[in-house]
């Protein structure tokens, strides 16, 4: 019953992957506070300060705003079980999730942007100045990252002949030589900008500002509290360490488990702790060697990530 | 034919056009001559990579020559240019930053519709990368069009120059030594030349944007 | 031996020049030189008369008749510029313009343009010949300007830039035209851009490669020669360049580029037949000729309104050249020649023109006839020359163009033609008697007389030009076996 065996090891590796992620995104979070820390000259708070607080959250009170709707309590729900179901079928520690077949580039692409319009709505709902300002330029970055990211993954999927993200993952183990390829590369860049506009990190956005003019998505759950507040920060932890493990996996796949083994899937998850690490030391030098952009230069950043990633597309269809 | 050596072509290919759209990129004078140099040297890898392939000895000269010209002098003549500009940052391009970025997209996606004809006669590893030369010719003649500074101008002047070069060495493996030894002549010459313009205008216009030359006209 | 010498006479003479400062004598060993070329010239043309090509340098220099013809043009023109320059430089070093250090650059200048422009027509490779065209441009640009004021670095500006970016476009064509000679037949063989290999495997050429490949040279090419759609340098550049320089880039700058056209049009109607070269020289030719009728009408200044007239003329050449017949080639030919001539006579007359009146505005300049008797003939009969009135040589080149054309079955071209040189001429005789009839600003001062080295050479060029128009016998058999070369 070969069949039977490999169903249970894709629930085992699947729920593996979303707890995996749910401990590595808060991790990663507290890794990247740490490094930018220490930068500054600072010893900065533990790395496991981001789950600490997250606990702290869900033991206060839930409160809502007055004027708010349904909506403000559902938009954390949506974009946590948005982001895990995005989780739970990438090819992160495995090759074979659970519906690992129907993981498609544009599967995942449309999860995280459900998750972002949710979080928009929710910003919204509240009716006050700073949810719609947070909400209103979440929306413009991510309007314009968004085409970045589906021509940088239709690049990849164009040198894999598949849109299968488990498929390109597999298929770029077989082919080394892609990884050094011009679209491969070009691809990379785009998406470390994308990435790093929809995880809202510097030059795009500062995560540890509260400064009215500058924040954008801290100003978008301004008017979450308690579990609430938790859930949705756990739910953006977790879509940060879903992008950066699919970057990892995406341009150096090695280490992921492919034969559906469990010493593999072991193996696989200490690969993908080690090189998200490696994408979140990665970003923290260009958060610490970066200023914030202004708000109307953003454009010609995501529209730098735009071009590249169509010159990857060209690339790709070049030298196929 | 070696994996190696396709690789090796297609990632030096490709920095000519990134660092291409890069100068579309970037303001700051300097950084775009940054982008300049590197896309010489870009080229002159093509080139040089093209020689050992093919046992090419006066491609390997070219490519010496390429390296030295458009990767050392002509963004140093640049450099200079720039240095005696105080004020040097593209201030306002006819068309702004993203938007000429995503028209680069579109005349990348163009060059390689249209370069498709001519290179599927002849299909080598070398000509399928053809797309890429015509598309850093383009960019050029977009950044000349749009940008009001001189120095802005004699950049994709060069952009225009390196993508026929490099159009020239995937094609062709390079045109004759005697027609490439005068056209890198040739280049640097006008490089020269333009240097000496943008100095004199700059002493007697007092600016070098050249939205202000209106004298002649009809 | 011949070939070489023509190209070391001027050679020599910039060496010369760059060696000593500036003395007028070194302005007049530069007309001898020009002489020199011209005799060469002649020379060369009987030696190739029977169809022969003159080789040298292991064949990378290579006269056949219709190089011979450009070299006989080009000593011509340069002849008559170079006469005049050390009248312009002591002018302009008298009033100021210049000192001695920018005279000795504007003859060296002038010398290495005149030799780049005998390579170009002179080497059998046509990668050469681009680089020699692309280096005309360089010296030309500074000859553009030389008066270092405000509008002449503008017109150069304009002009390197222009022309840089068109001629780059020529020389992507170049290369189209190597790949294509590269893989004649599948297999690669050993290319070389050499004319004459070139010229026997042109039948075999990939089309689709040759297609671009014109289109390209066309736009390329035409930005050197001034056809229209990237044409704006040539107003500019003619207007703030000094009158002998403004002269020899209209007179023969223009045509050398349009030598290259003519030379690979022939390859070009080997491989894709007369259709696609045809309608393309038409397209461009027809512009030209629509856009310079156009600006001619309301035309304000004397040297924008000779430059937009050599667009014109570079449209008729473009449009005689789509012809493509021997007649139609041999008659562009002469065209060629009688231009260079009429339009070299006319800037040097608007040079003594605007040195004696001190504008160049037509609306400023009258009673000329009256006042300036020999120079204001000078320049009326040069226009006459230029309409293309009976006499003089250009009538006798329209008339052939417009008869091949209608050999052709181009008859709608020729109507189109024709209303267009009508409007011009209306143009032209406005502007004209503007200038030369009434009776003058009355305060008009100094002396009314010309000096002698001034109308002798410009009266003889007019000579010349209307006994080529009258007999043009000598010139046939040459002119037949150079139209020979690119029509087989």
């Amino acid at each position: 019953m070969i069949g039977a065996t490999s169903t249970i090891f894709s629930i085992v590796a699947t729920l593996v992957q979303v707890v995996l992620l749910a401990l590595l995104g808060p991790l990663l979070i507290g890794f990247m506070a740490k490094m930018k820390a220490r930068a500054e000259g600072r010893v900065g708070a533990p790395i496991v300060q981001p789950l600490r607080d997250l606990r702290k959250l869900l033991s206060k009170e839930r409160l809502h705003a007055r004027h708010a709707s349904a909506v403000l309590p559902l938009a954390p729900m949506v974009i946590f079980a948005a982001t895990t179901v995005a989780i739970a079928i990438s090819p992160l520690v495995t090759t074979r999730p659970l519906l690992g077949s129907s993981a498609d580039v544009l599967v995942i692409v449309y999860l995280l942007l459900t998750g972002s319009i949710a979080a928009a709505l929710g910003g919204l709902d509240a009716g006050t100045a700073f949810g719609g300002m947070g909400s209103s330029r979440a929306m413009t970055i991510g309007a314009l990252a968004e085409p970045a990211l589906l021509v940088a993954v239709i690049a990849l999927s164009i040198q894999s002949g598949t849109s299968n993200l488990p498929s390109i993952v597999s298929t770029t183990m077989a082919h080394p030589d892609w990884v050094s390829g011009p679209s491969r590369l070009l691809a990379l860049v785009a998406l470390v900008i994308v990435v790093i506009a929809e995880t809202g990190r510097i030059p795009v956005d500062n995560p540890s500002t509260h400064l009215e003019l500058t924040m954008i998505h801290e100003a978008m759950i301004l008017e979450y509290a308690g579990p609430e507040l938790s859930l949705i920060t756990l739910a953006e932890a977790m879509r940060l360490g879903l992008f950066f493990s699919l970057i990892a996996n995406l341009f150096f796949p090695w280490g992921i488990d492919t034969n559906g083994a469990y010493a593999g899937l072991a193996l696989g998850v200490v690969a993908l702790v080690g090189k998200t690490a490696i994408v979140a030391l990665g970003v923290s030098l260009i958060e610490i060697r970066s200023a914030k952009l202004r708000l109307f230069r953003l454009p010609e950043l995501l529209a730098g990530g735009f071009v590249l990633s169509v010159l990857a597309v060209v690339t790709g269809l070049v030298t196929r | 034919m070696s994996t190696t050596y396709v690789g090796a072509l297609e990632l030096a290919s490709g920095a000519v056009l990134v660092s291409a759209v890069m100068t579309l990129w970037r303001r700051q004078v300097r950084s775009i001559v940054t982008m300049l140099s590197l896309q010489g040297m870009g080229l002159a890898a093509v080139a040089i990579i093209l020689a050992v392939h093919e046992h090419d000895k006066a491609l390997l000269v070219t490519g010496g020559l390429v390296f030295v010209v458009k990767g050392l002098v002509v963004p140093g003549l640049l450099r200079r240019v720039s240095k005696l500009d105080s004020n040097s940052r593209e201030s306002e391009p006819l068309v702004n930053v993203p938007s000429s970025l995503v028209f680069a997209a579109v005349l990348i996606v163009l060059s390689y519709v249209v370069s498709s004809r001519v290179t599927s006669f002849a299909p080598t590893e070398a000509t399928h990368l053809t797309p890429i030369g015509i598309a850093t010719v383009l960019v050029g003649y977009f950044m000349l069009v749009t940008r009001r500074r001189a120095v802005s101008k004699i950049v994709g002047l060069i952009l225009v120059d390196n993508g026929i070069a490099l159009v020239t060495f995937l094609l062709t493996s390079g045109v004759p030594l005697i027609v490439e030894l005068g056209s890198s002549l040739d280049v640097l010459l006008v490089v020269v030349v333009l240097q000496f313009l943008v100095v004199s205008m700059g002493r007697h216009l007092r600016t070098d944007e050249l939205a202000e030359m209106k004298a002649l006209r009809d | 031996m011949l070939v070489i010498l023509v190209l070391l006479i001027p050679l020599a003479t910039t060496l010369l020049a760059a060696s000593f400062a500036w003395r007028p004598w070194i302005g007049w060993t530069s007309a001898a030189s020009s002489a020199g070329v011209l005799g060469l010239g002649i020379a060369l043309c009987v030696k190739t008369s029977d169809h022969a090509a003159v080789l040298a340098v292991h064949g990378a220099l290579r006269a056949d008749s219709l190089s011979s013809f450009m070299v006989v043009v080009i000593g011509t023109v340069s002849l008559l510029a170079t006469l005049f320059t050390p009248r312009t430089l002591r002018q302009e070093i008298e009033s100021g313009v210049t000192n001695a250090r920018y005279a000795r650059h504007y003859v060296v200048l002038m010398e290495i343009f005149i030799t780049c422009m005998l390579l170009a027509v002179l080497t059998a490779n046509l990668g050469v010949l681009w680089v020699s065209i692309e280096a005309t441009t360089i010296a030309t640009t500074f000859l553009v300007s030389h008066r270092r004021t405000d509008g002449a670095f503008e017109a150069s500006w304009k002009y390197v830039i222009l022309c840089s970016i068109g001629i780059a476009l020529a020389f992507l064509g170049t290369v189209l035209v190597y790949f294509a000679e590269l893989h004649v037949g599948g297999t690669h063989h050993s290319a070389s851009l050499d004319w004459t290999s070139l010229m026997a495997i042109a039948p075999h050429l990939n089309p689709d490669v040759m297609r671009l490949a014109f289109a390209l040279l066309v736009l390329g090419y035409g930005t050197k020669v001034g056809l229209v759609p990237m044409h704006s340098w040539l107003p500019d550049a003619h207007s703030q360049a000094p009158a002998p320089v403004s002269a020899l880039m209209s007179g023969v700058l223009l045509t050398v580029a349009f030598y290259a056209l003519l030379r690979f049009k022939a390859i070009a109607n080997l491989t894709l037949g007369t259709s696609y070269p045809r309608a393309l020289l038409i397209v461009v030719g027809l512009a030209s000729l629509l856009l310079a009728s156009a600006m001619l009408i309301a035309q304000r200044d004397l040297k924008r309104m000779l430059a937009y007239s050599s667009i014109e003329h570079m449209g008729l050449l473009a449009l005689g050249a789509a012809a493509g017949t021997p007649l139609a080639i041999a008659a562009v030919l002469l065209h060629i020649l009688g231009h260079g001539i009429t339009k070299s006579v006319l800037f040097l007359s608007s040079g003594e023109i605007y040195h004696l009146e001190g504008t160049t505005e037509i609306g400023k300049i009258s009673g000329l006839l009256a006042r300036r008797p020999v120079l204001g003939g000078i320049f009326g009969f040069g226009l006459m020359a230029l309409l293309g009135f009976p006499p003089f040589s250009l009538f006798l080149s329209e008339l052939s163009m417009a008869r091949a054309e209608v050999d052709v079955g181009l008859w709608w071209v020729v109507a189109i033609t024709l209303a267009c040189l009508g409007v011009i001429f209306g143009a032209f005789a406005r502007h004209a008697r503007q200038m030369l009839m009434g009776a003058g600003p009355s305060a008009s001062t100094g002396s009314t007389s010309t000096a002698g080295s001034v109308a002798l050479p410009l009266i003889t060029g007019l000579v010349v030009c209307a006994l080529i128009g009258v007999v043009a016998w000598p010139l046939q058999s040459l002119l037949h076996s150079a139209a020979h070369v690119v029509v087989p």
